[in-house]
This record gives C-alpha cells, sequence and structure tokens, in this order.
C-alpha cells in the first residue's frame, strides 16, 4: 500500500524532467495523417470532372444521417447530385462515407477547425464541399471503370472493354 | 402431403410445386434468376442448383436444379452441401464476368435482385481480369430504360413480354454470347404491359425512366398501401414519394406493384404505372385560387374563362362558410356534385354538408344507367363477379362490348391466361407439371375458345377465335340471341343473316360445353340494351349449368361502383340537376354549386353545362387538376391526388379496397371532405348535419359515418384498423429503417430537425419510427426482407409462394342486397338514327381516355392527336382519305379531327376516341349521333364553336 504510494510519487517526480508533449495549439500545429478524419470534401476525377454520380451510398451509411442529395443526370450521360449537403452539426466524422464511396469523391481532410457560434453555418452545399482536386487519390476515374456510356467514353472504351457486338452481323 | 427433408430437417410440402417455390415458401434462401413465380420454371440460369441424394446412404448426393425439380415424397436434399454451394458460387461468378460494374449509376442498385443473389452466393471479389463483351442501348420510349451490358441472359423478360403479355416487338437477338435482349428496330416498346419489365428483369437493363428523372434509392421512399386510381380494376400499388430537392414539400416518385392475390397479383399496366405524373404536372392545382377582379388587358384566355389568384386560404374558407351559414338560413341554396373518382368518404362528405337532397351523382344520365345496371346485375345470386385467378383459369371467354385492352387493361392480361387453359389441361392428362413452363408450351394445343363481339377489340385479336365487330345495338341483339339459343326459347321475331345465325349457336355449343366459362362485359359502350342482354344470357347460363355464371363487368372510374351505392336508379344524375334548376329559377334564391373533383365538361354536353353554370351564381370546385370546369369556378380548393390521402373506393368486383396517404401533398393541398369540415368550423349557425361534420377528425370517422349510414356500405368500418391501432405498442412506418438524411434534407431551412408530421387518419408514422415488418401488417408497403432488397421478396410475406398474402386478402365485398335481376327480355330497344348521320360510338385508348393519367408526362407523349375511326366503304362515300381532316358536327359544336381508316368501324358509325385530349367534351355526347364532311379548308385539327 505504502509501497505503491511511493512509487507513484516516484513517477510523477520522474515527469518533472520529461519533455512537454502539450503544443502550444493554435500557434502551433500538429502533424495529422492525411487519413485523419476530418472536415469532409468532394473531389474531382483526373480529368477536373465531378466525382460524385450521386449513388447514395455514403448518404445511407452516415449513422446520424446528416448527408442529403438529389441524383440529376447530366446531357452527357454523367449522374451528378444536383445538390449535396452535409449537416457538420450533426456529423461524428465516423468515415462511413468515405468507405462506403464507390467513386473515391467524398473524403475526410485532416482539416478539425469547424467551430461556428452559429449552427445553421454548419451546412454545407456542394459549392462550400467541391475541392478542385482529386484528394488522397490521384489516378482513379469511376466512368473509366463502369460500363455506362458517357459523352467522350462511349460503350466499349472503358477498362477492359470490348468493342460492343453489332447484333446484326452473324455472330459466328 | 409429402414429406421431404433438406439439410436435416423434415418438412411437409405442397407436392404440385417445384423444390426451389417450396423451399422459398419453406423460408429457405435460395438463389435464382429465370424462375418466376407467376412464370413458372425453365431452368435457364442454373443458378438454383441444390443437392438430391438417392437415400440416406448416400453420401454425394447428385447436383439438380431445384426449379426443375418436382417434389419427390421423401426426398433428401440439401441446400447447404459444399457441392451446391460451389456450384450457384461458379455461375454467379460466370455471369457476373461481363457486368459492367455500373451499379452507383444504376437505377436498380439497393432493389437489385442480382446484387442480392451475388451476394447470397458469396461472390464478393471479382478474379476475372479479361475483357467484357459490350452492347449498345436501344431507345425503347418514354417509360423504359435500356442498359444491355447489364444483362446475365436469363430470359425473364421475353418470356414475360412476348409469352405472358403477348408482345412482339422484344426479341432475344444474336446467338452464342452474345444475345442482345431488345427491339428489330429502336422505338417505343408497344405492349401496354411493358412497365412490369422493370420488375421481372432482375438486373437494371430496364428501368423505369420516369422515376430515374426524380430519382432515389428504394430505401429513401416513403410509402403506404395504395390503389390505382387509374381504372376500376383496383389493382394495388406501392407509391414512392420523398422531399424533393429545392423545398420541403415530398414530391411522388414512382408506382411499383403490390402484390393482391385476387385482383393485380404480380403485374400492373402501364397506364397505372406510369400515370402517376399527374400528381406533379403543370396542371396540378396546390393554392387556393379565387376569381381575379382586375381586368387583364390582352389576356388572351377564352372570355368565358375565369382568370384566378391565389388567395389566403382562410378567407376562402371563411367565404365558403358563409354560404353555408346563409344556407342554414334558407337565404341560399347549395348545390353539391360528386365524382366517381374520388372517395366514398369525399362523396359521402359532400353529401352530408348539402343534405341528401342537393346532393347529385356527377354522372350523366346514361353513365348512371349503366352503372346501376352493372350494380343490380352483379346483385343477382346466378351471377358472380370472378377475381383474377377466376379469370385466368376460365376455359371459354365471351367478350362483349368491352374492350378490355382499354379499358380494365389488367384483366385483358388475366383474359390471355385464359387462352392456354387448354394447352394447360393437355399438359396434366400428360402429367406436366404446370410449372414446367417451356415444356407446357410446347404442346401444341389450340387456344381456348375467347370470342368477341363489339365495337372494338385491342391487343387480345391474336388469341380471339372469333370475331364481330358490331355496333352496340347489334351487339345486344346478338347476345340476345345467345341467350335465348341457351335457354333453347326460340323467339321468331329476332331476325339475323345466317353467318350470325351460325355463330350464335357456335358460341352457344362453346358456352354450354366450358366448364368454366366466362363472360365480360361492360359500361365503356354506353349502352343499357347490351347489359341487358347480358344480363339475360347470365341467367341462361347459369339456369343451364346450375350454378352462378361469371362475369366480370368493367366500369369507368376507380370509384364507379362505390359513388353508385349512394344513389338509387338514375336519381340525381347532372341533366336532373340542370332540370331541377330551370324549374326552380323563379325561386330567386342565390345558389352555390360545389363541386367534387369532376370535370363536367366530360359528362354533360357544352351547352348543358354552360346551362348548369349559368344556372348558379357561385361555383365552387374542390380539385386536383386545372380542368375546363376549373377555369369556370370562382373559388378553387386544392384536393389531395390518391396517394396524398386516405380513402375508399370500391371496384369493379364489388371490392371496398382503403387507400393510404404516401406524404402530405405540398401548398395548402388537403383532402376535399377537410376543405369542407374547415368550412363547416367556422359557421356560425349549425343543424344536425352540420353538426355531424364537425365532429369529423379522421378519415375513418367518416368511413364509419358512411357504414352506420348505408347498409351496402357496411363493412367500411372493417377495412383496416383506425388511428390508434398500434403493434407493440408502435405505428407502422412509412419510412424504411435505412431512410437516409435525416438531418440534413431539411437543414438548409433550419438546421434542428423538426418533428415529423403526425398522420390523424392512418396508424402510420411519416417516419422511419416503427413496424417495419410485413408479416405483421398488411398496412407495410415496402417489401423487403434482409438479402432480399427487390420487389421479389415478396414471397416472404406470402402464405405460399404465388398465394394469398399474410394475413388474408385485404379489401372487402361490399354487402348489395340479393335481388333477381328483372325480366329485360324485351327491352331491345329501336331508336331511329337521323338521316345522313353516323352513330358515334366511343372507343377507348390506354394511353388517352382516362382523365387523370393523360397528364402524366410520359404518358402524354404517347397520347395521339384527335381522330376518328371510319370503315373503307363510309370513306370512300363521305369522298374522304385516310390522313385528310374532316369536321364532326355535333350538337354541341364542329370537332375538326383526322380520319383513320378501320375495317372493324361497323357501317354506319364513326369511332370516336373517349376522352381524347382535343375530343374529350365528345365523350358525353356519345353514343349519339353526329354528321361528317371533310373540312373545307386544311387547317389544325381542334375544336370550333
Ligand atoms: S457515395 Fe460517393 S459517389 Fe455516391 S453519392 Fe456519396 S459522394 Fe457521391
Ligand atoms: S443490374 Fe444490379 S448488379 Fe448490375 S449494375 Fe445494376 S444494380 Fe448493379
Ligand atoms: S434483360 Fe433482364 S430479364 Fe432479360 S435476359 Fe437480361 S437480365 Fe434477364
Ligand atoms: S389495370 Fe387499371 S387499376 Fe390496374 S394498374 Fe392498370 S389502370 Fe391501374
Ligand atoms: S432459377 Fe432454376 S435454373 Fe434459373
Amino acid at each position: 500500500m505504502i509501497a505503491s504510494q511511493i512509487r507513484s510519487m516516484w513517477l510523477v517526480f520522474k515527469h518533472l524532467f520529461r519533455r512537454n508533449v502539450t503544443v502550444q495549439y493554435p500557434e502551433e500545429k500538429p502533424y495529422l495523417a492525411p487519413r485523419y478524419r476530418g472536415r469532409i470534401i468532394l473531389s474531382r476525377d483526373p480529368n477536373g470532372d465531378e466525382r460524385c454520380v450521386a449513388c447514395n451510398l455514403c448518404a445511407v451509411a452516415c449513422p446520424p444521417d446528416c448527408i442529403s442529395l438529389q441524383k440529376t443526370e447530366d446531357p452527357d450521360g454523367r449522374w451528378r447530385p444536383e445538390y449535396f449537403r452535409i449537416n457538420f452539426s450533426r456529423c461524428i466524422m465516423c468515415g462511413l462515407c468515405e468507405d462506403a464511396c464507390p467513386t473515391y469523391a467524398i473524403q475526410l481532410t485532416p482539416d478539425f477547425e469547424m467551430c461556428e457560434y452559429d449552427r445553421q453555418n454548419m451546412v454545407y452545399e456542394k459549392e462550400d464541399l467541391l475541392i478542385d482536386g482529386p484528394g488522397k487519390y490521384h489516378d482513379y476515374s469511376f466512368y473509366q471503370v463502369a460500363g455506362k456510356a458517357i459523352a467522350g467514353k462511349d460503350k466499349g472504351e472503358a477498362d477492359n472493354e470490348a468493342e460492343p457486338i453489332n447484333i446484326k452481323s452473324l455472330n459466328l | 402431403m409429402p414429406t421431404i427433408t433438406i439439410d436435416g430437417e423434415k418438412y411437409q410440402v405442397d407436392g404440385d410445386q417445384n423444390l426451389l417455390s417450396s423451399c422459398l415458401t419453406l423460408g429457405l434462401n435460395i438463389p435464382y434468376f429465370c424462375w418466376h413465380p407467376e412464370m413458372g420454371s425453365v431452368g435457364a440460369c442454373r443458378q438454383c442448383a441444390m443437392i438430391e441424394y438417392k437415400d440416406s446412404e448416400d453420401q454425394s448426393g447428385r447436383l439438380i436444379m431445384s426449379c426443375m425439380t418436382p417434389i419427390r415424397d421423401g426426398g433428401i436434399y440439401s441446400v447447404n452441401a459444399e457441392m451446391a454451394k460451389e456450384f450457384r458460387g461458379g455461375i454467379i461468378e460466370d455471369l457476373m464476368t461481363n457486368h459492367p460494374h455500373d451499379c452507383p449509376v444504376c437505377e436498380e442498385g439497393g432493389e437489385c435482385h442480382l446484387q442480392d443473389m451475388t451476394e447470397m452466393s458469396g461472390h464478393t471479389m471479382r478474379r476475372y481480369r479479361g475483357s467484357k463483351r459490350t452492347h449498345r442501348n436501344q431507345y425503347l420510349g418514354p417509360f423504359i430504360n435500356h442498359e444491355m451490358n447489364r444483362c446475365i441472359t436469363c430470359y425473364r423478360c421475353v418470356r414475360f413480354y412476348n409469352e405472358y403479355a403477348g408482345g412482339n416487338d422484344l426479341q432475344a437477338l444474336g446467338r452464342n454470347h452474345q444475345i442482345y435482349f431488345g427491339r428489330q428496330e429502336e422505338g417505343r416498346l408497344e405492349n401496354g404491359f411493358s412497365g412490369n419489365l422493370v420488375e421481372v428483369c432482375p438486373t437494371g437493363v430496364f428501368t423505369d425512366k420516369t422515376f430515374s428523372a426524380h430519382f432515389v434509392r428504394k430505401w429513401d421512399l416513403q410509402t403506404a398501401p395504395s390503389i390505382c386510381e387509374h381504372c376500376a380494376v383496383g389493382c394495388n400499388t406501392a407509391p414512392g414519394a420523398r422531399e424533393s430537392s429545392n423545398n420541403l414539400d415530398p414530391i411522388l416518385r414512382r408506382i411499383t406493384n403490390l402484390y393482391h392475390h385476387d385482383i393485380n397479383g404480380y403485374f400492373l399496366c402501364d397506364r397505372g404505372r406510369f400515370g402517376y405524373e399527374y400528381v406533379n404536372s403543370a396542371t396540378r392545382i396546390d393554392k387556393v385560387l379565387s376569381v381575379r377582379d382586375e381586368d387583364l388587358i390582352g389576356s388572351t384566355a377564352d372570355n368565358k374563362d375565369i382568370l384566378h389568384k391565389e388567395i389566403n386560404p382562410q378567407d376562402a374558407v371563411l367565404n365558403l362558410s358563409v354560404q353555408i351559414t346563409a344556407a342554414q338560413r334558407q337565404l341560399r341554396r347549395i348545390i353539391g356534385i360528386g365524382s366517381p373518382r374520388s372517395s366514398l368518404e369525399n362523396n359521402f362528405a359532400l353529401r352530408q354538408l348539402v343534405g341528401a337532397d342537393h346532393f347529385y351523382s356527377g354522372l350523366n344520365y346514361l353513365d348512371q344507367e349503366v352503372l346501376q345496371l352493372v350494380n343490380s346485375l352483379q346483385s343477382d345470386d346466378r351471377i358472380l363477379s370472378p377475381s383474377t385467378p377466376e379469370i385466368e383459369t376460365s376455359d371459354a371467354v365471351l367478350i362483349i362490348g368491352e374492350d378490355i385492352y382499354n379499358t380494365a387493361p389488367r384483366i385483358a392480361l388475366a383474359v390471355r391466361q385464359a387462352a392456354r387453359n387448354r394447352q394447360k389441361q393437355a399438359a396434366q392428362s400428360l402429367k406436366i407439371p404446370l410449372w414446367q413452363d417451356a415444356s407446357v408450351r410446347q404442346l401444341e394445343e389450340e387456344h381456348s375458345p375467347i370470342i368477341f363481339i363489339g365495337t372494338a377489340l385491342s391487343n387480345l385479336d391474336d388469341i380471339a377465335d372469333a370475331t364481330l365487330f358490331e355496333s352496340p345495338q347489334k351487339t345486344a341483339l346478338f347476345t340476345h340471341a345467345l341467350a335465348q339459343e341457351i335457354s333453347g326459347y326460340k323467339a321468331p321475331n329476332l331476325k339475323m343473316p345466317p353467318h350470325l345465325q351460325e355463330m350464335v349457336k357456335r358460341t352457344a355449343a362453346i358456352l354450354l360445353k366450358a366448364g368454366k366459362p366466362l363472360i365480360i362485359s361492360g359500361t365503356s359502350g354506353k349502352h343499357p340494351g347490351t347489359l341487358q342482354a347480358v344480363a339475360e344470357l347470365s341467367r341462361a347460363l347459369s339456369d343451364d349449368k346450375k350454378t352462378p355464371t361469371k362475369l366480370y363487368l368493367a366500369c369507368s372510374e376507380a370509384n364507379s361502383l362505390g359513388l353508385t351505392q349512394l344513389f338509387n336508379g338514375t336519381e340525381g344524375n347532372l341533366q336532373q340537376l340542370v332540370q331541377t334548376l330551370t324549374d326552380q329559377r323563379s325561386a330567386n334564391i342565390p345558389t352555390s354549386l360545389i363541386i367534387l373533383e369532376n370535370d363536367l365538361y366530360r359528362r354533360l354536353d357544352k351547352h348543358s353545362v354552360e346551362k348548369l353554370f349559368s344556372l348558379v351564381d357561385e361555383v365552387i370546385l374542390l380539385d386536383t387538376l386545372l380542368t375546363p370546369t376549373a377555369k369556370r369556378a370562382n373559388c378553387i380548393f386544392p384536393a389531395s391526388a390518391t396517394a396524398e390521402s386516405q380513402g375508399t373506393f370500391v371496384n369493379n368486383n364489388g371490392l371496398a379496397q382503403r387507400f393510404y396517404a404516401v406524404y402530405e401533398g405540398k401548398g395548402f393541398i388537403q383532402e376535399s371532405w377537410r376543405w369542407l369540415v374547415d368550412a363547416v368550423d367556422f359557421c356560425t349557425e349549425t343543424c344536425e348535419n352540420l353538426s355531424v361534420l364537425k365532429e369529423w377528425k379522421h378519415s375513418t370517422d367518416i368511413s364509419d359515418a358512411i357504414a352506420r349510414e348505408f347498409r351496402v356500405l357496411r363493412v367500411l368500418d372493417e377495412l383496416g384498423p383506425d388511428e390508434n391501432f398500434r403493434i407493440d405498442g408502435l405505428r407502422i412506418a412509412r419510412q424504411s429503417s435505412r431512410y437516409s438524411g435525416r438531418t440534413a434534407i431539411h437543414a438548409q431551412e433550419h438546421v434542428s430537425e423538426t418533428p415529423p408530421i403526425n398522420d390523424p387518419d392512418a396508424p402510420m408514422s411519416f417516419s422511419m419510427e416503427g413496424i417495419h415488418n410485413p408479416n405483421k401488417t398488411q398496412l407495410q408497403a415496402n417489401i423487403w426482407s434482409p438479402g432480399w432488397n427487390s420487389n421479389q421478396s415478396i414471397f416472404k410475406f406470402q402464405e405460399q409462394v404465388g398465394g394469398e398474402r399474410k394475413g388474408g386478402p385485404s379489401g372487402k365485398m361490399i354487402e348489395r342486397p340479393r335481388h333477381p335481376i328483372p325480366d329485360w327480355t324485351n327491352t331491345l330497344e329501336k331508336s331511329p338514327q337521323p338521316p345522313n348521320s353516323m352513330q358515334m360510338l366511343p372507343i377507348y385508348r390506354l394511353f388517352g381516355s382516362e382523365e387523370l393519367s393523360n397528364q402524366s408526362m410520359a404518358i402524354s407523349e404517347l397520347i395521339e392527336a384527335p381522330f376518328v375511326l371510319i370503315n373503307p366503304k363510309e370513306m370512300t362515300q363521305h369522298g374522304v382519305n385516310e390522313g385528310e381532316l374532316v369536321d364532326i358536327e355535333t350538337s354541341s359544336g364542329i370537332y375538326r379531327t383526322e380520319i383513320r381508316r378501320c375495317n372493324t368501324t361497323p357501317e354506319g358509325c364513326i369511332g370516336v376516341p373517349y376522352g381524347l385530349p382535343g375530343l374529350e367534351t365528345l365523350a358525353a355526347l356519345m353514343p349519339g349521333y353526329a354528321t361528317l364532311r371533310p373540312a373545307a379548308t386544311h387547317s389544325i385539327a381542334g375544336v370550333e364553336n
């Protein structure tokens, strides 16, 4: 009993001579890995097109249900979100949306500094979420992998796709 | 009942089923693609493999396709044996080699049978790295999207479309591993049941184009059981709604089939599936409108049309209540006009408000007369109104004067199945089980006899073995002769040409020989004589067979038969109203007319409608769409559409069915009865009638009141639980447990969530809280089971595959007092035809004849421009050619339309499309007379006054 108390005091005393781990935030900022789960962004594919195809998977994966969007289809055949909204005042930064996203569009970033006096300001629309680059995944382009034809990528032009069949030929 | 062993467990199963459906009935999960509960097995996909053991000694067993295996009493099977699992895993891996990997941009995703089966078979990682075969897609019309690369070659689509629904423009093209399911040339899928491909195809090859335009995933749709309002068959539907993007109001996004064993089974028609868009159309009323006083300079509106402006709902309600109060003091008269397309509850509320004496049916004399005839026919014990499965098992069908494909489409699909009964009988005598679809269809039997007599027949001509195109008068005469032939009574006065006499004899022989004959007729011909002759025939047949005759009678609108129950005979018809008002004009008392969801221009000729409006001082309309009648109303209240409200319809069989609100209509939209109750609430003076209205807080209050007031409608209080019903203390959830976006969808307006609105009418919540399991209650319309995300999961909620829903059939037959039909034998009329005139016969169109669906964007693309049909002989006589414009001169004006040749239009008649946009006002004139002449100058088709 007494031995344990002496041991504790010794440990505390020893720490007097250790280096400080507390940093002087915000003057000093610690390193956060790219995979850190902070503020969410929407990225673009290597060509600069919006990556999000409005599949709704992030929204359904989200535990507090704070993502909402509406699919629309552009004349070029791409699916896109007509609007895309995240209510960050509800978001728990779990990253499940990023896990669910089949296009790498939605990504969490190392930015966690999102304080607001007014909760309403925590509601982000697509304009607020969309960044100019591909984020953490530089080369991935969903439409290059998926078979749906869009302007500039016809049937048969995605990865591993053969020329479309001419059904009026003999097809031997 | 045979006993079988599956994976060591013993089960008792129905010996008539195959092994796959028996296993599914037992609740076991076995993946499958090509088998369909309604279409049987063909063994094409090989996904449903199981193991069968010779006996209990047999250790290895052999692979079998469960969908192709009959039940063997004492049989020992395995679903989970390693060999079976491995085989199924291999099959799905092969099927997926060419899959385009576009689930995120596939409308099927989230309710895809292919996703479900892939998951179930354990194929979670792709190994194939070779190249994928690709196809180009086709344009298939405004309803269906085509994305051919997703196909797994199960052949369900062509089996449904060609073999089941009788289409001929969808084929399996190409060969070996390049099979293509599409049309020879791009273009609209012509069959009126094409929409079912969306649910029949287990993948995303065929998807709903109208849904895609405002797409959300299945789990994001709010739903409730509803009834299709586009004809009187009464198919059950599961509409889906969700908030729209730019404001908080939900919009209706799609219709899917909701299984009802006795009505629609697994299939809907395209009018029912795609007609829903009228709810979101530009002509939808969502504000309270009233006359605009200020003159608009340069307005292009017809001078009689009233221009409207939005007003505060409270002012409008107050104004109405002032009128009601005045009526209490005898200072005003209020007349109510009901509607066959509105619920019984709405009609009854209006009747209660204005009093039974001042309540009119909203039908013209003739329409009401034929409906009453239908009603009395169905009240005879010798006549039985058959359910869809009963229609499908008839072995001889006689259709009299009803183009059912266009007036009761789902019934036409059932008749098509009835045509196969000889084939099925032959199969049974050869001991081929009926689920062996490919084998049964190979038997070269003739069709079961299908005989048609009437004005026009669509879609069924390929299976009809005798057709006779005649005017309604001749149709009645033929039917009459047939009845006499069957009863053995020979009237000396029936003059008929020999070929008709011969056909009468043949038809009589067929009906007498048949074990389960079926007669189909209806109100669309607007000809009482035909229905009377049909009555005579049914009676004669029943006397001969000593069993009730199966007689299906099609009515025109969703609640036609319901409305009929509120009136005696033809009392309360619109002509009577005009007459009464004319007679009482001298009384000099101001009159208000409240019209419930009804466009009078479709009911009465133009002059009578104008006269009616001129006889009243104030026209108040409650409706969903801006109809021509709305343009004449002083005040318009926005009424809920079917999917936005709760109420009761009575279908063609006399089955009362309740529909529930799927979502709350936008803006100020509310149920018509609520507007009326609101107005009464403001009244300063009340009488007994009105205080009843004041008490109504829930839709079921009115249902109960109807049940008390009308003996025939007693069942209305048993149709479903009231709003206080709870299961384990919970309401039934309209939203799925995975409904997404709850805390974001409204966040742009206000970041804190508002509580969900309360439903005053049904024990259901407008949220995801509550009961989700459709086995606990039929009020749950989201058909979903773990691992079974598509609509195919319905088998989890049936007594057995293809059987009744667990919990019994929904809906209740209204209890009409039984009366033998009177003797109408001598009432064959002979109305004089004005010289040089032609009789206008109503012909019907799947797209174009029904008022509400005409406003749906996709359907309106397919509606034809105004035309009339005439036979080639008359064409020469009138000196007109195909495609030319003609003037149809009628008592309510001249209509300029295109003329089309039609060999089957009876002589002396023109076929006029009923309700077709541009010709709507002709509906009320049929079957009257008109003269026809070539159009003087070539101008566009349209109406002149
Ligand atoms: S999961 Fe990805 S692609 Fe799908 S909606 Fe969300 S962000 Fe867009
Ligand atoms: S058909 Fe099914 S598996 Fe194929 S892309 Fe569509 S959702 Fe995915
Ligand atoms: S299109 Fe659909 S239904 Fe037709 S074969 Fe392909 S997967 Fe089967
Ligand atoms: S048959 Fe009639 S009730 Fe059934 S879906 Fe078609 S229109 Fe609707
Ligand atoms: S379901 Fe049995 S082979 Fe396709």
